[in-house]
């Protein structure tokens, strides 16, 4: 539509929350407090759904990572004669990013593209995500195909097959006899350890509290065996076998539940492939789901509209509402705001002495390093949507975390049909690091041209084995924050920004906790029964 | 065989807020109205069962849910749409002269393969209101509108009276039928997940 059109005012001027982002974490509260029979007003600065959750095509992709890489400046602080007023500001979530071209066609058909902003990320078919998209009905709105399938960097560089299942290790041709048994073993004793049944065998409390490099060790499982388990079941980022070195020890409580739900992932639907699955369109579709759904409760949407400053009452201490780049100002007793956006800690006088402005990192950690590329074949012949997994020093001997690699094709509607979109992703502490990491990786899954427009890649060899990878015409690598601010107000809450991770599940669990804290008394998502939703079919002959 | 997905066909309804929308939806699938205009909230999307040449098809008529208030439809709600109706009052002349960016935004959003030939319907409504007196927007006027666009197919109704809105919805349905036989290639098989959440496996493959 005319993007000058200007909006009717808001009605009502009042509401039990307002929300301003359509990130996920965002929408599923705008989602939940409008299915407790809350009203909510969401609101979003962008022209379209999703904030950082988005799915983009890729000309919108680049300026809106280009935007979010800058500090924007600060508007200033004003007053007036009912409320004193804070500019709402931003932070960068992005930073270091750099696009390599080696080919016009991707841009040339830039909306055929629909590219996730944080990803690589998937569904577990048994996961509390898929739960709740189910509880809530949302599954009408969106689609699913299977990733078909899972491969680990073996020796030399190859892509083995992820031996996940008992017919995948059946079928797998690069592991010894011994070790099929092993691994077929463990994964029975896992199975066992979660079974109710009276005789089997369940893992010990001291096992449990172990870490899981150690149980697996314990269990015989060979190297190669442990490393598959570690980084591509059990998902974890940092090198295991350097315990003192780690930062995130898995334990083998922790293991052995990621390993269960991957293994009951497995089948939960009867046509998918595997365990995992992707949206058609992309990740994007999510929080689109969870915000229809709202409007569906009746939640208000009002896309375009930037918040310009918060509304605090004479006293400086208590949030009373939001002025809009309209100038309507409305108000409510709970604010949520995405996480990019910050409260600056530039207070008057009036309000200095609380000192309660500054943001407060709830726990500082470290980087993610993201990438993209557009390639004209599929890095497996055999797999048209599948995961790639590069565990600790499978690149180089200094390698300190897991590289994950999620290839998508034209057949889940985020690119043209001829070509193939690879996500990747690593945790870093700097993005020295995590750059250094991921061009490597694109270096040994891709062949770049030999004219190539990037003149800082760093990494030698760029033209090696040419002829067999596909032949890469678009890359960009970008460094995303992963520290979560919270403000210090009681009524102004901060969703979590996306993590590092491949999974929803700790997203979900962060923004289930925030959604009980304003609203202790209500059900996250209450139980409903579908036919409430719709009205009787009827039932018509159409005569061609 | 057919795919769930092929059976099954989406049909978006957009024109701005108090055109018709959803009492257009509950006359053809419910043959209900309410006088008491509310701005939607409740309505998700309507299904109804079509036989089509000895087939079974189920019509998924969606609602904007109220989110064109204030022209906030995302690009879901768009995309995948095998039939788009375009609805204005015949009364208010700024629903119809919005008809064209509503044309231009689904066109936009929903990227369909082949724009000049994605099946549009055209709804003029309201046509019972003051015995016609009040209106403003003349049917040579629509139909102008609509031939200038590729020919759609142009409708004027009543959904307070059910006039005509079975036979629109006979087009509509026709049309995205049509569009979604074409299409097929584009869509393959995706993952039943609705069906089958009651019968989870609980126990592991291995």
């Amino acid at each position: 539509m005319d993007e000058t059109t200007s909006y009717p005012p808001i009605e009502p001027s009042n509401f039990d929350l307002i929300v301003v982002g359509t990130g996920l974490p965002e929408s599923v509260i705008a989602s939940a407090a409008s299915a407790a029979g809350k009203a909510v007003l969401h609101l979003d600065p962008n022209p379209f759904y999703g904030t950082h959750s988005a799915s983009l095509p890729l000309d919108d992709f680049i300026s809106f990572l280009r935007s979010h890489s800058e500090s924007p400046s600060q508007p200033p602080f004003q007053t007036s004669d009912d409320y004193d007023s804070i500019p709402l500001a931003t932070r960068p979530l992005y930073s270091e990013l750099e696009i390599n071209s080696h080919s016009s066609v991707p841009l040339e058909n830039s909306r055929k593209f629909s590219l996730d902003l944080v990803a690589p990320r998937v569904f577990f078919c048994a996961d509390a995500m898929i739960d709740l998209i189910l509880k809530t009905g949302i599954n009408q709105y969106m689609e699913f195909k299977s990733v078909d399938a899972s491969f680990v960097s073996g020796a030399g560089g190859k892509l083995e097959s992820v031996p996940d299942s008992r017919s995948a290790i059946f079928k797998n041709r690069s592991l010894s006899l011994t070790e099929k048994n092993k691994l077929m073993k463990f994964f029975k004793l896992v199975q066992g350890h979660f079974g109710n049944g009276s005789g089997e065998e369940k893992i010990s409390g001291q096992d449990l509290e172990s870490p899981f490099v150690e149980f697996l060790t314990k269990m015989g499982l060979s190297q190669k065996l442990k490393s598959i388990i570690l980084y591509t079941i059990v998902l974890a980022d940092y090198d295991q076998e350097k315990l003192e070195a780690c930062k995130d020890v898995i334990s083998t409580k922790s293991g052995i539940n990621r390993l269960a739900l991957y293994h009951s992932s497995i089948g939960r639907f009867p046509n998918a492939n595997g365990a995992i699955i992707y949206p058609i369109y992309g990740q994007g579709e999510l929080p689109q789901a969870f915000c229809r759904r709202a409007a569906v409760k009746g939640c208000i949407y009002v896309l375009r509209m930037p918040v310009i400053a918060l509304l605090m009452d004479k006293d400086g201490h208590t949030y009373q509402g939001v002025r809009l780049a309209s100038g309507q100002e409305l108000s409510s007793p709970q604010l949520i705001l995405a996480p990019t956006f910050t409260v600056p800690p530039t207070s008057p006088p009036a309000v200095e002495v609380t000192n309660s402005l500054d943001a407060i990192p709830s726990d500082a950690k470290g980087k993610v390093a993201r990438g993209i590329c557009i390639a004209k074949n599929s890095v497996n012949p055999e797999a048209a949507n599948c995961l790639v997994f590069f565990p600790p020093r499978s690149l180089y001997p200094e390698q300190k975390t897991s590289v994950r690699v999620l290839q998508l094709s034209s057949n889940v509607g985020v690119c043209p049909s001829e070509m193939f979109v690879s996500y990747l992703s690593t945790v870093c502490d700097n993005a020295v690091e995590g750059k250094k990491l991921l061009n490597a990786t694109i270096n040994a899954l891709f062949s770049m041209a030999v004219s190539s427009e990037s003149e800082n890649n760093g990494i030698e060899n760029l033209c090696e084995h040419t002829e067999e990878k596909p032949y890469l015409l678009w890359s960009t690598v970008y460094i995303q924050e992963l520290t979560t601010f919270y403000g210090a107000f009681d009524s102004i809450r901060f969703t979590p920004m996306p993590d590092e991770h491949l999974h929803y599940a700790d997203i979900l669990d962060a923004t289930e906790k925030i959604f009980k804290e304003i609203y202790p008394n209500e059900e996250f998502f209450p139980m409903t029964s579908a036919s409430d939703e719709h009205l009787d079919d009827g039932d018509t002959e159409l005569d061609p | 065989m057919p795919s769930r997905r092929r059976a099954l066909l989406k049909v978006i309804i957009l024109g701005d807020s108090g055109v018709g929308k959803t009492s257009l939806m509950n006359q053809y699938v419910n043959k209900k109205f309410s006088n008491q205009y509310k701005a939607t909230i409740g309505a998700d999307f309507l299904t109804k069962e079509v036989h089509f040449e000895d087939r079974l098809f189920t019509l998924q008529i969606w609602d904007t849910a109220g989110q064109e208030r204030f022209q906030s439809l995302g690009v879901a709600f768009y995309r995948g749409a095998d039939c788009c109706v375009l609805v204005y009052d015949v009364n208010v002349m700024k629903s119809f002269d919005n008809l064209n960016n509503w044309r231009e935004e689904f066109l936009i959003q929903a990227s369909p393969t082949d724009p000049e030939n994605f099946p549009f319907v055209v709804i003029g409504n309201k046509t019972d209101v003051d015995g016609g007196n009040s209106r403003v927007v003349s049917e040579k006027k629509a139909r102008a509108w609509c031939a200038s666009k590729g020919n759609i197919p142009y409708f004027e109704t009543s959904a307070k009276e059910g006039t005509n809105v079975e036979e629109a919805f006979q087009i509509i349905a026709k049309n995205a039928l049509k569009n979604g036989e074409e299409e097929e290639i584009y869509l393959p098989d995706t993952i039943d997940v609705g069906s089958s959440s009651q019968q989870r496996s609980t126990g592991c493959e291995c």
